[in-house]
């Protein structure tokens, strides 16, 4: 098979690679792209491993095939620190022991970043259906959960924090 | 300081949250090889010959191995140390296969997928065997040791374990009450998200380097020898990070042929398995089926057992002539019983090997004895928390095999503060009874082992330095699975330091660098390695000490130290400054190696207590609450603790109602070969799970710890599935309790 011309946007830097149009779009980051921070656990959309953001959504990246998301936003683990600085989430997963061995981690991540993006304000039950997609072996799951209540409730701090600021600074003197 | 006892965050956890870590699939070197495995799809069957011309003509294709032009050694994957006798009936490629997913051959091509295409394209004839499939039919196997070829046959039984002690006939005579049960549990897999992975390549020294996420690099070594037939100084085996492994990477079941393929070709291999794969050609939990008959007296003491278990090891027999004696060791440690008989047996099947996985037998064992108590309990009309509060060992008793001394044993704290905890006896009476959904209340108790003595010579050694930057440097073939012993052992030293656990640089395990170690497995990491550790981090201590009295010119003996400083009754300064002004001096750095020897196996004990609701529809049963109450001795980290705990529940769960690999008993093949068949538990399924800690401190373990990375699996299917018998009324002892077994149970009532 000939490869051809793709255009990707990854954590929102543009990336063209030459791919195949059966290669997987986990494959595309991992192999030529060099982000092997998603895994690839199963190759069949069970084990949530290779999760991504596609725009805001989590997805297996086992079953897309990179031609199908040309020109579309994909965040992977490698863009969520920025300047060496963790995210909030991954500060929460770090501090509540939701790691372990950490082959799932960055799956696990990203799958609840996408449901923190979809839903800021999920309880525990919540946060256990939107994780529904996402093989944990280490942790029986309940201090990720912990991890991701606690980041939910700090992002509405935050927000709060923000809105009256705002807030503060259309008010009249 | 401060170090023990403390939550504090894996020291390798930065790289993992962000994705920085590097597994063996992730690089740095460049794989220039990729092999693919063609698997057996046949339970029994000679290799007649193999036909491999189309695809040895496919650009890209750099070869094709199978029995023919591959060492034929046989070897034990179970192996720890070179020259270890172990009964040696594996081979890389075997011309008689063993079993659906044994290895018949190999291809080497320059990118996976086309390995993978290549392999399929290989014609092979077969001469179907006779497959012996179930524990029924192995047990009339009795045949020749060797086959035909000379290779070792099925002979069953492979291994017995037998123990006979007091007067079981007396017991069973004076008895009020005798209950007999039998349970069997199932083939499960261990499920790491990382499948099997391995690499290696040829060094400029002429040795082959294999970089393997593994439980013992010297492990690795030994076997990798055997199968090749070469000296094992040939090799160097470096670990990599380990994405999971619960037992299932403990055997090397790759290496050998990454190690023979890089020697042949000369270039840099990489094998990584499939999730199919992984299923049909590693290891699985033994499955077994056994038989408890019990004695109990008019006030509940148990005055005897005979027990018989029949453990399936398949195909090979690694380290599965092990368990009948591992089965036996964990069964008399929990509770005291005056006269008691054992029969263990491990049996050859034509089903994938078993091997090591979280609990060694414990899991198996204990549900034969926890849930056939439940049920003698239910039939002479005792609680089941106060028929175990009656029996269980006290501290310092001397279990019947051994001899050994179980230390400061504390199941029966374990019992009474979580029956206490859960709300035990109000539970049990007032559990909802509704049409459909009903609810029961269960309870388990388990023990587990401390590290190999006296099986083993139960020892580690390492190297502990002083860095010219000041931090520590711990050299000792350390294999952290995930668990967070990397972690738990750089608090140790560092309590003993004055340091914090980020201050301790562990050394990758590395066979060129490292003092011998067996490696992770046994329950032996926070018991044996971290006791070495402490007091190696203690002789550290005091010649960082000697150096700096020199240093801040101190009355001898009046320095310690203290947050990163040696401090005097005046003056301080940084182990920085100190390793500084040593290497000023033309001065060596304080370094100290030390060997620590077990002298002792404590047992470490658990009480878990569960409630499920029965779906009498569907048969679907949801764990709804759970209590882990864990005799740790002292937690060196009660968040590694809480998360260990979890995770046992976890896999617990998953083996009472869900997990099971399901090998066909007519022709062999492999049902649960995916996670979409083979199910296991989910974030929704988990209950919510409350833990309690029992810190009552074991004098022989560092700072008082003891084991717990295995037993927080071994109570739970038994609490489990006593908690659905108590919500029917069942007697339901074949696991999983799947919903089919359970509303066949229920219609049949």
């Amino acid at each position: 098979m000939r490869g051809k011309l793709l255009v990707l946007w990854v954590n929102g830097r543009k990336e063209s690679v030459v791919a195949n149009p059966l290669d997987r779009l986990s494959h595309i980051l991992r192999n030529e792209l060099g982000l092997t921070g998603l895994k690839e656990g199963c190759c069949e959309g069970e084990c949530g491993a290779c999760t991504v953001l596609l725009d805001d959504r989590p997805v297996p990246s086992c079953l897309i095939l990179g031609f199908q998301v040309e020109g579309a936003t994909i965040s992977t683990i490698e863009g969520m620190a920025t300047a060496g600085t963790l995210s909030g989430l991954q500060t929460a997963f770090l501090t509540h022991g939701a790691v372990q061995c950490g082959y799932c981690t960055p799956g696990m991540v990203m799958a609840a970043e996408g449901l923190l993006r979809a839903n800021p304000a999920p309880d525990r039950a919540a946060i256990r259906h939107g994780l529904a997609g996402n093989i944990c072996r280490c942790t029986g799951f309940d201090l990720i959960v912990t991890a991701v209540e606690s980041e939910a409730s700090r992002r509405r701090i935050e927000r709060r924090a923000v809105d009256a600021a705002r807030e503060s600074q259309r008010a009249p003197e | 300081m401060g170090q023990v006892g403390a939550r504090v965050p894996l020291i390798d956890g930065m790289a993992k949250v962000t994705g920085q870590l590097r597994f063996a699939d992730d690089g740095p070197t460049t794989v220039t090889a990729h092999a693919a495995l063609l698997l057996s799809p046949k339970a029994h069957a000679r290799v007649l010959s193999l036909d491999a011309e189309a695809t040895r003509a496919l650009p890209g294709v750099i070869g094709v191995w199978w029995h023919a032009n591959t060492p034929q050694n046989g070897y034990n994957s179970a192996i720890w140390v070179a020259g270890q006798q172990l009964l040696a009936d594996e081979r890389m490629f075997p011309a008689i296969l063993r079993h659906v997913g044994d290895r018949v051959a190999v291809v080497l091509a320059e990118t996976a997928a086309l390995a993978r295409a290549a392999a399929d394209m290989i014609v092979v004839s077969y001469e179907d065997l006779h497959a012996t499939l179930t524990i029924d039919a192995a047990l009339t196997n009795i045949g020749p040791a060797t086959d035909a070829d000379g290779q070792p046959t099925f002979l069953n039984p492979v291994e017995t374990a037998e123990l006979e002690h007091g007067d079981v006939l007396a017991a069973f005579g004076a008895a009020a009450h005798v209950s007999e049960t039998c349970v069997s549990t199932p083939r499960s897999h261990h499920c790491a998200i990382e499948t099997h992975v391995c690499r290696a390549w040829p060094k400029a020294d002429g040795r082959i380097a294999i970089l393997s996420p593994c439980q013992s690099v010297f492990a690795v070594q030994a076997v990798v020898a055997q199968a090749m037939g070469i000296e094992a100084n040939c090799l160097h085996v470096i670990k990599a990070p380990i994405g999971g492994s619960f037992g299932g990477k403990a055997e090397p079941i790759l290496e050998p042929i990454c190690a023979f393929l890089a020697m042949e070709t000369g270039r840099t291999v990489q094998l990584k398995l499939s999730r199919q794969e992984t299923f049909e050609a590693t290891r699985t939990r033994s499955a077994t089926v056994g038989r408890m008959k019990i004695a109990l007296a008019a006030d509940g003491r148990m005055l005897g057992r005979d027990v018989d278990i029949t453990v399936d090891i398949g195909a090979y027999c690694t380290g599965g002539n092990y368990l009948p004696g591992s089965m036996l060791q964990r069964l008399v440690r929990l509770y005291d019983i005056p006269a008691e008989r054992y029969r263990g047996r491990a049996i050859y099947t034509n089903t994938v090997p078993s091997g090591a996985f979280r609990g060694y037998g414990s899991p198996q064992i204990h549900a034969l004895g926890e849930i056939s108590l439940d049920l003698a309990a239910r039939d002479a009309g005792f609680d089941p928390v106060a028929l175990r509060l009656r029996n269980i060992v006290s501290p310092e008793a001397i279990d019947p095999w051994q001899g050994l001394n179980l230390g400061n044993a504390r199941g029966a704290d374990c019992l009474r503060r979580g029956a206490e905890a859960f709300g035990w006896a109000k539970r049990r009476q007032s559990a909802p009874v509704g049409q459909r959904f009903r609810h029961g209340i269960g309870v388990a108790a388990a023990t587990h082992i401390n590290g190999c003595y006296p099986g083993e010579d139960e020892a580690t050694t390492a190297t502990m330095r002083l860095l010219p930057d000041g931090h520590i440097q711990l050299v000792c073939a350390l294999h952290d699975l995930g668990c967070g012993s990397d972690t738990t052992v750089a608090q140790i030293a560092a309590e003993v330091l004055g340091l914090e656990a980020s201050d301790i640089r562990i050394s990758t395990a590395d066979t060129d660098t490292c003092h011998y170690d067996i490696g992770t497995r046994a329950s032996r990491m926070t018991y044996i390695v971290g006791e070495g550790v402490r007091k190696l981090a203690q002789a550290l201590a005091e010649a960082i000490t000697d150096v700096a009295e020199l240093a801040l010119n101190a009355v001898p003996g009046s320095v310690h130290l203290l947050s990163g400083q040696a401090v005097s009754s005046e003056l301080s300064l940084t182990l920085a400054d100190l390793a500084a002004w040593l290497v000023g001096c033309g001065a060596s750095l304080p370094e100290a190696t030390q060997t620590h020897r077990a002298s002792a196996n404590p047992g470490s004990y658990a009480a878990h207590f569960a409630e499920v609701e029965v779906d009498t529809l569907t048969g679907r049963v949801q764990v709804i609450d759970y209590l882990a109450v864990h005799d740790v001795g002292r937690a060196i980290n009660p968040m590694l603790v809480e998360g260990q705990i979890h995770g046992g529940i976890q896999i617990g769960i998953g083996y009472a109602l869900y997990e099971d690999v399901a090998i066909d008993p007519c022709t062999g093949q492999v049902h649960g070969n995916s996670f979409s068949r083979y199910t296991i538990v989910n974030a929704p399924e988990m209950p919510r799970i409350e833990v309690l800690l029992v810190e009552e401190s074991e004098p022989t373990g560092p700072f008082g710890a003891k084991a717990l990375g295995e037993i927080a699996t071994i109570p739970v299917a038994p609490a489990v599935v006593n908690a659905v018998n108590h919500a029917l009324g069942t007697r339901l002892t074949e696991l999983p309790l799947s919903p089919d077994r359970i509303t066949r149970a229920l219609i049949r009532r």
